[in-house]
């Protein structure tokens, strides 16, 4: 579903040049989900925008169902979903439902479409009471809701996460969890990126580590379980950033 | 698509107050302001009724030359400096006590005019004294002559007749830099904060990344929104023109007595349509770019400052010139030539050349700023926050 090889991406400008990925690849299944682990500015958002095509690679080629982000990003773009931050997106002036029906105007659904997928998104977020009411006056939990289901409007096969549930209340945390146990069951590709390894540990298949732009580790949990002796994935994920230092230090 | 877009941008755009506040609210206001500081300008001040301090010694030829002239109220005062410095007077006009009898005699005399000249009524007041007073000295000048034996006209050989060159009142020339200056500012306060939200607004809410991820093309986006600063600026430029042409009409009598409107009409309101529209169209082209470069609503219209204050110097440039001398190159340098189309216009010329000069040189100048546009947008480092 997603292919990345040899994806390297450098930052420059006259005076400086940062190099945010170095030579990642690893490969996505469909129906996988994907646990994107590192610390601040270890390049998770870098590579997240790259897999949506928001940026591009400098190095290395980038696949989302056979479609090369370079070659293809509006193919790409029509069966991907990308929410970065929870609550971020949206409108503030226009209601609920015109944030909605204006991205699925985009997306280029009909208005019979929109009003169904409307319907189905209103209901499983709970969110139809507040539909007609100007998302300014909303809380943090109830704009996360309305990102979520602009970024589900055209019923994507692959959705990607930027630390979804950073600064939210455990109550929109628990909503968010939820949500992707209901699109694993729907057999949909995700990615997301967090610093909250119980997350992880409790929705992803398998994991990406990325410690200053390299991948240090990339499997399915159970294996990485296995390997580490230990099922804290804290611990593994502080010992593999050790390791990685010591390996940068060499 | 870029319909669909445009519609949401301008949904958005007027749901915000200060888009509402500097396109309706603020020409209106800022309008009335200088329409009514204008004609309090060119006001020659016959309305007014100003108070002279004179003191007893004043020729009885002055008092009747000052009754006659009808807005001159006369208080006797021992001391008339007195009363100008306490505020009961505007000027002061004071006689030596034996100045009858030295004008009588022949002998040199002397009148003191006391006045704050930077007051504009004392100013008025003191130009129609010195008017007396001049008249009062030519009929002394006169009996002398006459006395003498000598004809006036052995020291006024001709007389100077001044004409101007336009048939038109001269008050057109102020409403020729008046309307342009007008326009041009309101036209960029205006669509100023839409044009900063639009972009720099976008990226600072993130609400771009969510575009951008989205099927539709940085050409659509890019269009519909700068056809949306373009709208709101053209919106702004009518209501400020229906405004001043209304309050001129409504409140003025002075400037209304300049504006014509009567002989071709119709051109006249069409060709400061178009001219509203190119130059709403120019300037949402460079806040479109302002609002590029800025990461943040703040820093746009930090960039934004300059734009809309760029009338400032074309108007330095027009105001020493007349509109006979007015060259195609007046017509073909933007922003200036709003100045110089909208100042022909005032005095009722409506010349297709001048008009296509202007209209050919922004839509050039909006086509370079659009592609400069075009290509800081397909940038990641100008659309990604």
């Amino acid at each position: 579903m997603i292919e990345i090889k040899e994806v390297t991406k450098k930052f420059q400008d006259k005076k400086t040049s940062v190099t945010a990925l170095k030579h990642i690849s690893f490969s996505v299944k469909k129906g996988q989900t994907i646990g994107l682990l590192g610390e601040n500015g270890a390049g998770k958002t870098t590579l997240l925008r790259s897999i949506a095509t928001l940026i591009s690679p400098t190095e290395g080629t980038i696949t989302v169902a056979g479609f090369d982000t370079e070659k293809q990003p509006s193919e790409i773009k029509r069966k991907i979903g990308v929410l970065f931050g929870g609550e971020t997106g949206l409108y503030d002036r226009l209601t609920a439902r015109e944030n909605l029906v204006y991205f699925a105007s985009l997306y280029g659904l009909s208005k019979h479409e929109t009003k169904v997928r409307i319907d189905d998104l209103s209901k499983m977020f709970g969110m139809r009471d507040y539909l007609d009411r100007k998302v300014g006056g909303f809380s943090k939990g109830m704009r996360q809701k309305v990102a979520i289901a602009r970024t589900l409007i055209h019923n994507p096969d692959i959705i990607l996460f930027d630390e979804p549930t950073t600064g939210l209340d455990i109550t929109s945390s628990n909503v968010f969890r939820q949500l992707v146990h209901q699109l694993k069951r729907e057999g949909k590709t995700i990615i997301f990126s967090s610093h909250i390894m119980e997350e992880v540990s409790l929705l992803c298949d398998s994991v990406a580590m990325i410690h200053k732009g390299e991948l240090v580790h990339y499997g399915t949990l159970e294996d990485l379980y296995r390997s580490e002796g230990t099922k804290d994935l804290n611990y593994i994920f502080m010992s593999k950033l050790v390791r990685g230092d010591r390996h940068y230090a060499s | 698509m870029l319909l669909n877009i445009f519609k949401k941008e301008m949904k958005d755009s007027f749901r915000d107050r200060r888009t509402l506040l500097l396109t309706v609210i603020l020409p209106i206001v800022m309008m009335t302001g200088l329409v009514l500081f204008y004609e309090n300008l060119v006001s020659d001040g016959s309305d007014e009724t100003y108070t002279l301090a004179v003191d007893q010694s004043i020729p009885t030829e002055v008092t009747s030359g000052l009754e006659q002239m009808g807005n001159i109220e006369l208080i006797t005062s021992d001391s008339p400096e007195e009363m100008v410095r306490e505020g009961e007077a505007l000027a002061a006009l004071s006689f030596d006590e034996t100045f009858t009898t030295r004008v009588e005699n022949g002998e040199p005399a002397e009148a003191v005019l006391t006045g704050d000249s930077f007051s504009q009524n004392a100013s008025i007041l003191m130009n129609m004294v010195t008017t007396v007073l001049t008249q009062y000295e030519q009929v002394i000048v006169a009996e002398r002559l006459e006395a003498a034996g000598t004809d006036l006209s052995m020291i006024e050989p001709f007389v100077i007749n001044q004409q101007e060159l336009s048939q038109e009142n001269t008050n057109v020339n102020l409403i020729a830099m008046l309307i342009p200056l007008i326009l041009s500012i309101a036209i960029g306060v205006g669509a100023s904060p839409s044009a900063a939200d639009l972009f720099a607004g976008e990226k600072e809410r993130k609400t771009m990344e969510a575009l951008l991820m989205t099927p539709v093309n940085r050409m659509n986006l890019l269009t519909a929104k700068w056809l949306t600063i373009a709208s709101i600026g053209t919106i702004t430029g009518i209501i400020t023109l229906a405004v001043v042409i209304l309050e001129i009409f409504l409140l003025t009598e002075n400037l209304k007595g300049a504006l014509s409107l009567s002989d071709n009409a119709v051109p006249v309101i069409a060709a400061a349509l178009l001219t509203t529209v190119m130059f709403a169209m120019f300037t949402a082209t460079l806040l479109m770019i302002a609002s590029i470069a800025g990461k943040t609503v703040k820093e746009a219209q930090s960039y934004a400052t300059p734009v809309t204050m760029i009338s400032i110097f074309p108007l330095m440039i027009i105001t020493g010139i007349g509109v006979n001398e007015l060259t195609n190159t007046h017509f073909m340098i933007p922003v200036l030539n709003i100045f110089t189309i909208l100042k022909e216009l005032s005095f009722g010329i409506v010349d297709v050349q001048h008009i296509l000069l202007m209209a050919g040189s922004n839509l050039l100048c909006v086509v370079i700023a659009f592609v400069v546009g075009r290509v800081m947008f397909l940038k990641d480092k100008w659309v990604m926050s």
